[in-house]
């Protein structure tokens, strides 16, 4: 009886991963399932099986159980973006100084105008890669749980990017931060694809049906 | 359609089933192949649901242990009828291909 308690506690712990809604609905039954499929004297939960469970609630509280395989692609893409603009940030850290010195020495007669404006740059891209990463995973969480609003923002994420893209194209900043505009040009690819799949068919009826759910 | 997910509505196709008989009736069907974990049955049906596949049949309690029977929903046997026919026609054209003397069908 002891062993069944212990054992039923670890299961218990497992199961608390999962999303309070499916627990309350589900967990009785589920720890019912794990003890009735428990090996004779088995104290403690499996390693598979914990690992099973635990990849279960994850999938779950990301939203992703239900969803199309599109928008579960979709999502792993945002999250590439996200790991993508980490990688942006990080060189951006390491080449920071040498976009500025690179600029002075290619414009010794720089004016103040013109410096200020690389300093403005440089500002944005410390502001803006961090804001940047957490779109990415405020985006795949919200896709992935199929609410219908994330796609419009999205959309405007990804105008946002390619305005960026062009901007530093157009001005010339590519050619001193050319790591910089490399990830962005990424992360611009990225976005792409992501939107092609949260729009594609098998994806809309995914969106339109976790809004009729109220979520 | 996923194998895990073609057993399981297999599993309802000729009755209701609790979790553990989901688990069983799988693991029959596929000649003890595909053992399903608790963590991927309970994702699978809890996603069959939303997709209004299956839904609960009734709930009972024994031992103390609550049970609740899934069963297949209209939607979700013409869905299994269409994926079953689909895999027939592969396996078929594959038996057919394998052994023409034999003219399998």
């Amino acid at each position: 009886m002891n062993d069944t308690t212990e054992l039923e506690r670890g299961y218990r712990r497992l199961v608390a991963c999962y999303p309070r809604s499916f627990r309350r609905e589900n967990e009785e039954e589920i720890v019912g399932v794990l003890l009735a499929t428990a090996r004779d004297g088995q104290r403690r939960p499996g390693i598979a099986e914990s690992a099973d469970l635990v990849r279960g609630a994850v999938r779950m509280r990301m939203g992703l159980s239900r969803s199309p395989r599109t928008v579960l692609y979709a999502v792993r893409l945002m999250y590439a973006g996200a790991v993508a603009e980490v990688a942006a940030l990080v060189i951006f850290a390491l080449t920071a100084a040498s976009v500025r010195s690179d600029f002075l020495v290619n414009h010794p007669l720089a004016t103040a105008a013109q410096l200020q404006q690389v300093n403005a740059h440089i500002i944005g891209d410390w502001v803006g890669l961090p804001i940047a990463i957490g779109f990415w995973l405020w985006m795949a969480w919200a896709n992935g749980r199929g609410y219908d609003w994330a796609r419009l923002v999205c959309i405007g994420c990804f105008a946002l990017n390619t305005i960026t893209l062009l901007a530093a194209l157009g001005t010339g900043v590519a050619r001193y931060a050319p790591a910089a505009t490399i990830a962005c040009a990424v992360t611009w690819a990225i976005g792409f694809a992501a939107l092609a799949l949260i729009f594609c068919k098998p994806s809309w009826g995914y969106y339109t049906r976790q809004a009729a759910a109220g979520q | 359609m996923q194998e895990a997910t073609f057993l399981i509505l297999t599993a309802l196709a000729d009755g209701s089933q609790h979790g553990y008989g989901i688990i069983s009736e799988v693991a029959d069907i596929s000649g003890k192949r595909v053992r399903l974990r608790a963590g991927t049955l309970y994702t699978a049906l809890d996603r069959l649901r939303a997709d209004g596949l299956i839904d609960v049949d009734r709930e009972e309690v024994v031992d103390n242990r609550l049970r609740r029977y899934y069963r297949l929903t209209p939607e979700g046997g013409l869905r299994l009828a269409v994926e079953a026919a689909r895999l027939q026609a592969n396996a078929n054209a594959a038996l057919r291909r394998l052994n023409p003397a034999l003219g399998v069908i």
